[in-house]
């Protein structure tokens, strides 16, 4: 096996490419269909990256989401943008947190719970998948 | 010598003019209102109308957002219970945090209320009809906007995201998101705690 796994990288590239950095889930109001995952992509390759989305069990839809904000009226008005992907560059990292990025978990199909676990497979272009495993805070 | 008579003269009216500067008072982190506007509505609370002068003899914190947003929102709300946990009991009597929908359609009083108890069950949160919900936010100078629309149901608002603190049934206070962030400046938090002791 470990003479194989240079030549599996060699095969998938993208195996070695990108790091999902841990991060965690909103808890809102059980009122609240929809919430929040925030987590940093790093990208070891040579190439970009690009998240096209991502998919959970708990949730219908997992969009990709880029907070938005101008001044009108002498006020900041804040709003979210969805995105069709978010490309993190090679050698680069991308960090989802509140104010920037996030993947907005759109209609959830219970309430979650503080410090549950709730997993997410992100789906990079070319077709990777990455699992990860996200606590869910009150923060 | 006597060129500089002028000079001396301009200093001294500088110095006394320190000096009669008002001491000890309240330097506001928040964007303090000279001219304090006068505000009131009435709109649907989870037991019926719920009028801001009812609050006269409070300081009332009003954010206005929409349920359906899982980043903007839950950031400023969250601060909002913060700021309120840092007050003794009986300072926290003389405040009322309310959150006010401007997405009615989606959101019910009902609902606007779960939402603003499940940060602190002393909040209160309202809505009212569309054009109710309008005519508040024109008074307060507050925008939004529906965006990314799917479909009825499925679209997100942008909207002013500053918290409004009424006294008296005047606008005294402005908080800008940015000041309201604790979870980035974490520095911001007892700042607005003391804006809010220096008008309690």
């Amino acid at each position: 096996m470990r003479r194989l796994l240079p030549i599996l990288l060699f095969l998938f590239p993208a195996l070695a490419q990108v790091v999902v950095e841990p991060g965690w889930v909103r808890l809102v109001p059980p009122v609240v269909p929809d919430t929040a995952a925030y987590l940093t992509l790093v990208n070891r390759g040579r190439t970009p990256l690009r998240l096209v989305g991502a998919e959970t069990p708990v949730a219908s839809r997992v969009s990709l989401h880029r907070d938005h904000q101008e001044h009108k009226g002498g006020h900041a008005v804040l709003g979210m943008r969805p995105l069709p992907y978010v490309e993190v560059p090679p050698g680069g990292k991308v960090a989802f947190r509140p104010g920037g990025y996030h993947l907005m978990l759109e209609g959830l199909k219970r309430p979650l719970k503080a410090g549950e676990k709730v997993e997410l497979t992100l789906l990079f272009q070319g077709g990777l998948k990455v699992k990860v495993v996200l606590p869910v805070e009150r923060r | 010598m006597k060129r500089l008579w002028p000079a001396f003269l301009i200093l001294g009216l500088l110095g006394l003019g320190y000096l009669l500067l008002p001491k000890g008072g309240h330097s506001f982190f928040g964007t303090r209102l000279l001219n304090p506007k006068p505000v009131d509505f009435t709109l649907e609370g989870p037991k019926g109308p719920v009028r801001l002068a009812d609050f006269r003899d409070k300081l009332v914190l009003i954010f206005f957002g929409f349920v359906h947003c899982p980043d903007v929102c839950p950031t400023t709300m969250i601060s909002l219970k913060q700021v309120y946990e840092k007050l003794s009991p009986e300072e926290q009597r003389r405040v009322q945090v309310v959150f006010i929908s401007v997405d009615p359609e989606r959101d019910t009083p009902e609902i606007a209320d779960q939402y603003a108890k499940a940060f602190h069950p002393a909040f209160l949160g309202l809505t009212g009809r569309p054009e109710e919900v309008q005519e508040v936010a024109r008074a307060f100078g507050v925008y939004y906007q529906k965006t990314a629309y799917r479909g009825p149901g499925a679209y997100l608002v942008d909207h002013t995201a500053t918290t409004f603190v009424v006294q008296g049934g005047r606008l005294v206070l402005l908080l800008s998101p940015d000041k309201l962030n604790f979870a980035q400046n974490p520095g911001y938090l007892p700042k607005v705690v003391a804006d809010l002791r220096a008008l309690l």
